[in-house]
């Protein structure tokens, strides 16, 4: 069997076999299969490392079943299997003592060899096919977190399942356009009503998948109630690469986009960019806040893709490997703080800081990269989105302006809710309810991936140019970027850091063992000793504005839930034909005799 | 016609299945119907003036088929009976068991399983 | 001459009657029997794979004496019945305890089997109807073998709904032997063809009676909506193996197949009937799905779902395209698998816990492992979630409609299979990963045989769908069953 040789095929196949082997193995040996999900993650890294950096090649094993890897899916390959590996070295901290070992290993590994094979497809059933299964090991990995992930578990698997079978008829149709499934021959123009259904079809798919309004209502549920790791790693990172790998694919390879399309994927992301975020503001669970800001990171990952214009595009696709880094660090440094304080409530959470150094400054470092504060990686894929939505301006419309507003808005308050976490998670006094003698900085295991995402997040953003664009991102677009603001990030940093530096021989010089400390005190008044300042309303008024208000509130009572009001819509026709079914045998009858006779009429004509 | 007997007999029996709520004449309905569809059956394989199809010595086979009704509806007919026989039993049976339970032969009563 | 043929009726026939004579004081007697018997039929069924003959029963030629007929399409269908029957045996051998009689269980459920075993072989149309009776008869007695009150309404208004069916049917046949003479399917066949030729292609008025007549039968037998009435009743009442082989290939084969092997084979199919098909499948699929994901008890929402699954089969063939009608019986096959197994867990919820009451359940993940695992299986297959079986059906489906031009069908199926995935995530939620809602020490263990025969159903689910990794273009099963239908009985 020559075609077991194959180098795509080991990414795919080695962890669905080691994954079947965790699950089968008796629960007293759930330690192993942890480490072996770590080994065979670290594997698979070594594995797809050649399929990077090779030119693109195709590989047909028969008919209908062709697999390919270019630059595009190779360095989400990458990324996926990276994180993939830096995940179960964690989860093997945080899973310690957990029942469901086995099982979540199985789950971890199953998912890599599905997005492997998905990134890898060059057939559209086949990437359909995993792409299904990815949605079924989110399910699974969700329904860990028990009883009460479940509700959480199933909204997630209706919005994907869905959009996963609407892809179905999106494939359906591509077939009878092109009379081919295969993914390197299509470029599809936008010229028929069919073409533009098939276009939609998949971009929902990927929206639902990178949780892109409106299809993103499962993350916050899911990253609330999920256990750690699997939101660290499924809706933070992994679901953004492949929806947007999946949204790249199909508005640079398989369609050819026009405006009108580019148009709508610039109204989803600004949408998505401004609306999350305004919902992020106001959460207390810091998994919820962290899981809609993931929503509102895509929407510059779309507005990037929009643009239509390759630096909009590589600044997408830049954004969504940022992206990924520095949210799976800060749900990691979530999953930290959880494991030593067994809550993620930011108003039972305080004056971490001192305690957790290391998860502090990860933390920190990542939340000012999300913010896209120079000199760090948001900042970078940031301002190559915004180049292209001026770029994409000049050629089409006035239209250009908003975006570029909505995205520097959204950006602004990105760092307002993240000051917000670091006040109220690390910061500020020590609540009661935490016992700050009794926690400690968390395991090795645990502390190394936040740092290699913290460092990395450090790296991109200070040798964007130099490091990602230039061996990563650049090759994975086909035409060439042209930067038309430049941004030098190597002396920027330079004039940062001296900028700090000299701050902090001013403050040592000038005020060092002059601090006065004195009590808290609000408008005049101390504060009495059983009320504290917290964070958590920092935003509280913003809920208070006008017709803000009314928008809030909407939201609350799931308004806007698309899974909501479909389900409501929904049951409208189930009471309606449940009512008509009385049980009375007559009735049942006179449908069978009205049944025959509409037939005999319809027969005779 | 004659056929358009059969066809009065099921309508009645179609009739009386539709509309009637006592189980009992639910089953009547059905045995008339029954009956109609047999004669239907028959009326298909009879001819006029047709002899029984049963050969006897010194007959000439050829008027003997001229002359013989189709004996296969009459067979079909017995099995339709048999099998109509069966049914009818079991439904005798639940309709007895029914009125255990139920204490009634009112079918509209009978509504535990709906929606 | 193959001799094998007659036995898939003889054997279940004999055993039928066997079981009562002998066991009457052995207690085991029943089951060893009962098993063995369908294990014997099940490996048969794998020796029809790829043969096709008629087989004149007694050496009689065929205007004079009765033929079985065995193609792809029976084959398939034999296949279906009897592994799923034998899973249903092993199943019994624990379940079944809960109620009196199991000899007479066991001697309805193989006249059951025989019945559904003679309407495939069949190549006659009273003794189709005579078959179809005998699995029908046994069926109804299955539904009310609790004898309760819900078991006896529902046995009730089976009965009444499906043998006015018959009785349909049998009108159709008559209507069928006075205008052509014959009974045997392809003679019938060829008659009305000459008929039609004659006639520049309008069917004669009693053709037309009597189409309209089997339709409505085979609509009704099959649960098509609107005939459905009887299901729901039927499925939630009756035992649980019972469930699963009424729903799993009951209904397939004395409702889809026939109706199947009559429009296409008999009358010949026609725009006009492809309609029909159309209708009568997307009707059953929403209005099943939408009923279904309404209910709370596990059983009446798995048989809510069974019309709409049978929906998608009898819409894919009314498609009468290649690929709709091959993703129409791969679909028909893997339903029976996927759903006969969903009853059992039903079953086996119900026996260990005493309720099927998804709002009084929970927690059963921890409590049933085995029934949790075999029912998550079964519910993403029904749903359509690679890589289980019903994924490929549904892709087959949906690619086949809009191939056929069918956009908004193919969109309707997407929708059908959207509220599917739901309703089978609301039982998953429900029964299995909610916190539980009464004490777990009081839940029952599942019996052995229990477990084994879901455990089987669920690795089918699994090894039905690399059926389709094997490619359709040299397939054992399916492409010769489709093949049957799309090009008659006349080439045999």
């Amino acid at each position: 069997m020559e075609i077991f040789q194959h180098p795509f095929l080991y990414p795919i196949l080695l962890p669905l076999a080691s994954g079947l082997l965790c699950l089968l193995l008796p629960k007293i040996l759930s330690r192993v299969s942890g480490w072996i999900a770590v080994i065979i993650s670290a594997f698979t890294v070594y594995l797809v490392w050649p399929l990077f950096m090779s030119e693109p090649q195709t590989l047909d094993l028969i008919a209908n079943f062709s697999f390919k890897v270019d630059k595009l899916s190779g360095f989400i390959l990458l990324a996926t299997t990276i994180f993939g590996f830096l995940i179960s070295l964690y989860s093997l901290g945080f899973m310690k003592k957990k029942i469901y070992q086995n099982k979540y290993f199985a789950y971890l590994l199953w998912t890599i060899a599905a997005a492997c094979g998905a990134l890898l497809a060059n057939e559209l059933i086949i990437l359909l096919s995993f792409w299904g299964f990815l949605g079924f090991t989110l399910y699974l990995m969700i329904a860990l977190g028990g009883a009460q992930a479940s509700s959480a578990a199933k909204k997630t698997f209706i919005i994907i399942g869905a959009t996963d079978s609407l892809l179905i008829l999106g494939i359906g149709l591509v077939w009878i356009i092109t009379g081919s499934t295969r993914m390197d021959g299509l470029a599809i123009p936008l010229n028929h009503p069919h073409t533009y259904i098939a276009f939609l079809t998949f971009a929902i798919a990927a929206f639902a998948k990178a949780g892109a309004m409106p299809f993103h209502t499962w993350v916050p549920d899911c990253g609330e109630k999920a256990p750690t790791p699997v939101t660290a790693f499924l809706p933070a990172s992994l679901d953004k690469l492949l929806g947007i790998y999946l949204l790249a694919r199909t508005a640079n390879d398989l369609f050819v986009m026009n405006w009108a399309m580019n148009t709508l994927l610039m109204v989803v992301g600004a949408t998505t960019v401004l609306l999350a975020v305004m919902m992020a503001l106001v959460q207390h669970d810091l998994k919820r806040l962290l899981s809609y800001h993931a929503v509102s990171q895509v929407g510059y990952m779309v507005l990037g893709i929009g643009t239509g214009i390759p630096i909009g595009i590589a600044g997408g696709l830049f954004h969504m490997l940022n992206h990924a880094v520095y949210k799976s660090c800060l749900f990691l440094c979530t999953g930290a703080v959880e494991t030593k304080t067994k809550t993620t409530d930011m108003d039972k959470l305080g004056g971490l800081a001192k305690v957790m150094p290391i998860t502090f400054i990860c933390c920190l470092i990542a939340s000012l990269s999300i913010a896209g504060i120079p000199p760090f990686n948001g900042f970078a894929s940031k301002w190559m989105v915004y180049q292209g939505i001026i770029d994409a301006g000049k050629s089409s419309g006035g239209l250009w302006i908003i975006w570029l507003a909505v995205a520097m808005l959204g950006s602004a308050l990105t760092l307002a809710s993240f000051v917000k976490v670091l006040h109220a998670t690390f910061l500020r006094k020590p609540s009661a309810e935490v016992k700050q003698n009794t926690i400690r900085e968390v395991g090795l295991s645990m502390t190394i991936p936040m740092i290699i995402l913290a460092v990395t997040c450090v790296l991109f953003g200070v040798l964007a140019y130099r490091l990602p664009l230039n061996h990563i991102i650049l090759p994975a677009v086909k035409d060439t970027v042209a930067f038309t603001g430049i941004w030098w990030a190597g002396p920027a940093t330079f004039l940062l850091l001296v900028g700090i530096i000299v701050g902090f021989v001013l403050y040592f010089l000038g005020n060092k063992g002059k601090v006065r400390m004195v009590s808290t005190y609000i408008g005049g008044e101390s504060l009495p000793a059983d009320e504290e300042v917290t964070g958590i309303d920092f935003y509280k008024t913003i809920q208070d504005i006008n017709p803000l208000n009314a928008l809030y509130k909407m939201a609350e009572k799931n308004f806007f839930d698309i899974y909501d009001v479909g389900t409501k819509f929904i049951f409208l026709f189930v009471e309606g034909l449940r009512h008509v079914h009385t049980g009375r045998l007559p009735w049942y009858l006179s449908w069978v005799v009205g049944g025959l006779l509409i037939l005999l009429i319809f027969l005779r004509s | 016609m004659i056929y358009s007997l059969c066809l009065i007999l099921i309508g009645i029996g179609l009739y009386g299945i539709l509309t009637k709520r006592n189980i009992v004449k639910i089953i009547i309905g059905f045995v008339i119907m029954e009956a109609g569809v047999h004669l239907l059956l028959i009326l298909i394989g009879y001819r006029m003036q047709g002899e029984a199809p049963i050969l006897q010595p010194g007959m000439k086979l050829s008027e003997f088929i001229t002359r013989a009704v189709d004996p296969l509806p009459q067979a079909l007919t017995l099995t339709s009976i048999v099998i109509g026989l069966g049914v009818l039993a079991l439904m005798i049976a639940i309709a007895i068991r029914l009125y255990e339970r139920y204490k009634t032969f009112d079918i509209t009563e009978m509504r535990r399983l709906k929606g | 001459m193959n001799h094998l043929i007659p036995l898939f009726i003889a054997v279940p026939l004999g055993a039928a009657f066997f079981i009562p004579l002998v066991s009457r004081h052995v207690k085991w007697v029943p089951d060893v029997f009962g098993n063995l018997t369908m294990f014997s039929l099940a490996a048969m069924s794998f020796y029809t794979i790829g043969q096709s003959e008629v087989y004149h029963l007694g050496a009689w030629q065929t205007p004079i004496g009765i033929d079985l007929r065995l193609d792809g399409l029976s084959s398939l269908l034999l296949i279906a019945i009897n592994v799923i029957g034998l899973a249903a045996t092993l199943y019994s051998v624990a379940y079944m305890r809960i109620f009196t009689s199991k000899l007479r269980y066991y001697s309805l459920f193989l006249i059951m089997v025989t019945g559904m075993n003679g309407v495939v072989l069949t190549a006659d149309l009273f003794n189709l109807y005579i078959f179809m009776e005998m699995a029908a008869i046994a069926s109804y007695a299955l539904v009310g073998f609790g004898c309760e009150h819900e078991e006896l309404e529902a046995s009730f208004k089976y009965l009444v709904l499906g043998s006015l069916a018959t009785l349909f049917v049998l009108i159709g046949v008559a209507l069928l032997y006075g205008m052509t003479g014959s009974l045997n399917m392809a003679q019938v066949a060829t008659s009305m063809q000459s008929a039609a030729q004659a006639a520049q292609g309008t069917m004669a008025k009693p053709y037309i009676f009597a189409l309209g007549l089997f339709i409505c039968g085979f609509a009704l037998k099959s649960a098509l909506v609107p005939f459905h009435a009887w299901l729901p009743d039927a499925y939630q009442s009756a035992p649980a193996p019972i469930s699963a082989m009424l729903s799993g290939v009951l209904t397939k084969t004395i409702g889809v197949y026939v109706l199947a092997r009559l429009l296409f084979n008999v009358f010949g199919i026609s725009q006009q009937l492809l309609l029909i098909l159309q209708i009568l499948g997307a009707l059953s699929m929403v209005v099943g799905v939408l009923l279904a994901i309404g209910q709370w008890d596990m059983k009446r929402l798995f048989a809510y779902h069974s019309i709409s699954q049978i929906g998608y089969v009898v819409l894919a063939l009314g498609l009468g395209t290649p690929l709709g009608i091959i993703g129409g019986l791969y679909h028909l096959v893997n339903h029976s698998v996927f759903k006969s197994l969903l009853f059992l867990n039903a079953g086996a919820v119900e026996y260990s816990t005493g309720t099927r009451d998804l709002k009084r359940l929970g927690g059963l993940n921890q409590a049933l492992p085995i029934t949790g695992k075999t029912s998550l299986v079964a519910s993403m297959s029904i749903a359509g979630i690679p890589p289980f079986n019903g994924f490929w059906s549904k892709l087959i489906i949906i690619i086949a409609c809009v191939q056929a031009g069918y956009y908004w069908l193919a969109a309707w199926a997407v929708f059908v299979s959207l509220v599917t995935l739901a309703s089978f995530l609301k039982v998953q939620k429900y029964a299995f990963l909610d916190a539980a809602k009464m004490a777990l020490a009081k839940i029952q263990h599942t019996p052995f045989f229990m477990g084994l025969s879901m455990v089987v159903l669920a690795i089918l689910c699994v090894v039905t769908s690399l059926a389709v990794l094997s490619g359709f273009d040299a397939p054992v099963l399916i492409a010769p069953a489709a093949d049957v239908l799309i090009k008659g009985l006349i080439t045999l």
